[in-house]
């Protein structure tokens, strides 16, 4: 029995130093980061990265990876001082050169869940009526920004701190990921500290578009 | 006649509560500390509630469970030692309740903390930013948040 499993663990290892390129064993990535969702939940330090093309989006990965700035203050969810906002897993976060981060760009955009639908949120903005209530919900019907920070309207930066920062989300995020989450969170991470919501579809979508026009350019 | 009719209505409303408490008592006595609450479907422990019958209250226990339960959730607003100052705390409009105060606490029935959790600080004229449980934990979690805000009070509610 010992037997096996060992052989099944060095089998499943060389299965994902198969998968994966030189470049994310050499920069060791795999450390903290889950390439691919057989890997073992027990010690991850940092977000999965096995859905990474559908979630993030390209131009915003190659600035991520050679200039990672924080998105959650107090570190990951599982970090031992995530609860008191000191991180052990602090930044900086490792950073690559142009070329590498061009490559990792690549590769992590590639990483995707083949069964998500795509188009669901399209891409008319807000209008400013639909945009101020769709903020009162956020904030007021939700408490989403207890633990979310977002731009408010003079440009400053509020809310809480224990979920990611929202604030450059439009550059960040793809809008149907940002749906696919609040509709089916569990398909993506099983044990998160976000509540689950229930919502309508069409107050998704008005949740998704708020949280798409926030970027750190519209900060003042 | 109407007085009388009340009064047996009354009595018999009494002995139902009675007996849903017994059985709720001895289910829960019962059933093992839950390891994972929040990905089991709600268990019911309670025979279906009659038409005159009040609102069945579960005994619920403190576990473990319900400690990293509220460490996992709750604590990054209310705080590690429940005392209303987690890391979202000082960014709110409205302080996340020192759940070891007992002065306000025991003005709250566990009925309205339980609905607080459940529903959100809305549901019970509370502030927004308290959020809304309902879909990720199931009752009887909630219950035992109750007892253990309770204990962490020391007081029992009005
Ligand atoms: C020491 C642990 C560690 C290592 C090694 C590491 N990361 Fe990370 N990574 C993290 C943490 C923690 C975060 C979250 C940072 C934040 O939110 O501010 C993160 C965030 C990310 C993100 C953003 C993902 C998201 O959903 O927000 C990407 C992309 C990423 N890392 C890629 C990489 C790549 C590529 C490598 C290898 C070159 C790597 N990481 C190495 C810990 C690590
Ligand atoms: C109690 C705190 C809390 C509340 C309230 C909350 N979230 Fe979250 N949210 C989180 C955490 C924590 C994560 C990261 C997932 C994890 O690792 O647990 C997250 C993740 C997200 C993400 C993905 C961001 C990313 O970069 O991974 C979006 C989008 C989001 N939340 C939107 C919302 C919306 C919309 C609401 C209100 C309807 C909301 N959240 C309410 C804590 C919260
Ligand atoms: C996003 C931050 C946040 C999280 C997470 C959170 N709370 Fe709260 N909670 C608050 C705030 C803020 C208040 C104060 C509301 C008020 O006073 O109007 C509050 C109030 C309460 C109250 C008192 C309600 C009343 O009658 O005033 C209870 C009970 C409570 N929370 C329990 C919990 C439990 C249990 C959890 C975890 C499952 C939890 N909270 C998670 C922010 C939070």
């Amino acid at each position: 029995m010992k037997i096996l499993t060992s052989l099944l663990f060095i089998l499943a290892f060389v299965h994902s130093a198969w998968a994966t390129p030189e470049l994310v064993k050499e920069k060791a990535c795999g450390q903290c980061h889950r390439f691919t969702p057989d890997q073992p939940e027990g010690n991850i330090k940092g977000p999965d990265l096995f859905y990474a093309g559908n979630k993030l989006r390209k131009e915003w990965l190659m600035n991520y990876l050679q200039k990672p700035e924080p998105i959650r203050q107090a570190g990951y969810i599982t970090d031992p001082g995530f609860l008191k906002a000191e991180p052990e897993i602090a930044v900086p976060h490792p950073s690559l050169n142009e070329e590498e981060a061009k490559k990792m760009a690549d590769y992590l955009s590639s990483l995707k869940f083949a069964d998500l639908p795509e188009g669901v949120v399209d891409s008319e903005p807000l209008s400013k009526g639909k945009r101020v209530r769709t903020k009162i919900k956020f904030e007021r019907s939700y408490g989403c920004s207890s633990c979310h920070q977002t731009i408010n309207l003079a440009g400053k930066i509020r809310g809480g701190v224990s979920g990611p920062s929202l604030v450059d989300a439009g550059n960040r995020l793809q809008a149907d990921w940002v749906f696919h989450w609040l509709t089916q969170q569990k398909k993506f991470q099983k044990k998160t500290r976000m509540p689950v919501f229930q919502l309508e579809k069409d107050v998704v979508i008005l949740l998704t578009k708020y949280i798409m026009s926030m970027k750190k350019e519209n900060l003042k | 006649m109407k007085s009388y009719f009340c009064k047996t209505a009354h009595l018999i409303k009494i002995a139902l509560g009675f007996l849903l408490i017994a059985f709720a008592l001895v289910a829960c006595g019962e059933s093992p500390s839950k390891q994972n609450t929040a990905e089991k479907p709600p268990t019911a422990v309670v025979p279906a509630p009659t038409a005159s019958a009040p609102e069945p209250q579960p005994v619920s226990r403190v576990t473990e469970a319900t400690k990293q339960t509220y460490q996992w959730y709750c604590a990054q607003c209310h705080g590690i030692k429940g005392k209303g100052d987690g890391i979202n705390a000082r960014l709110l409009p409205v302080l996340p309740r020192d759940h070891t105060k007992a002065s306000y606490l025991e003005s709250r029935s566990d009925d309205q903390l339980f609905l607080a959790i459940k529903s959100g600080g809305l549901s019970v004229g509370r502030a927004p930013c308290m959020p809304a449980w309902g879909h990720t934990l199931d009752d009887d979690t909630i219950h035992s948040l109750v007892r253990y805000i309770r204990e962490l009070c020391e007081c029992e509610g009005a």
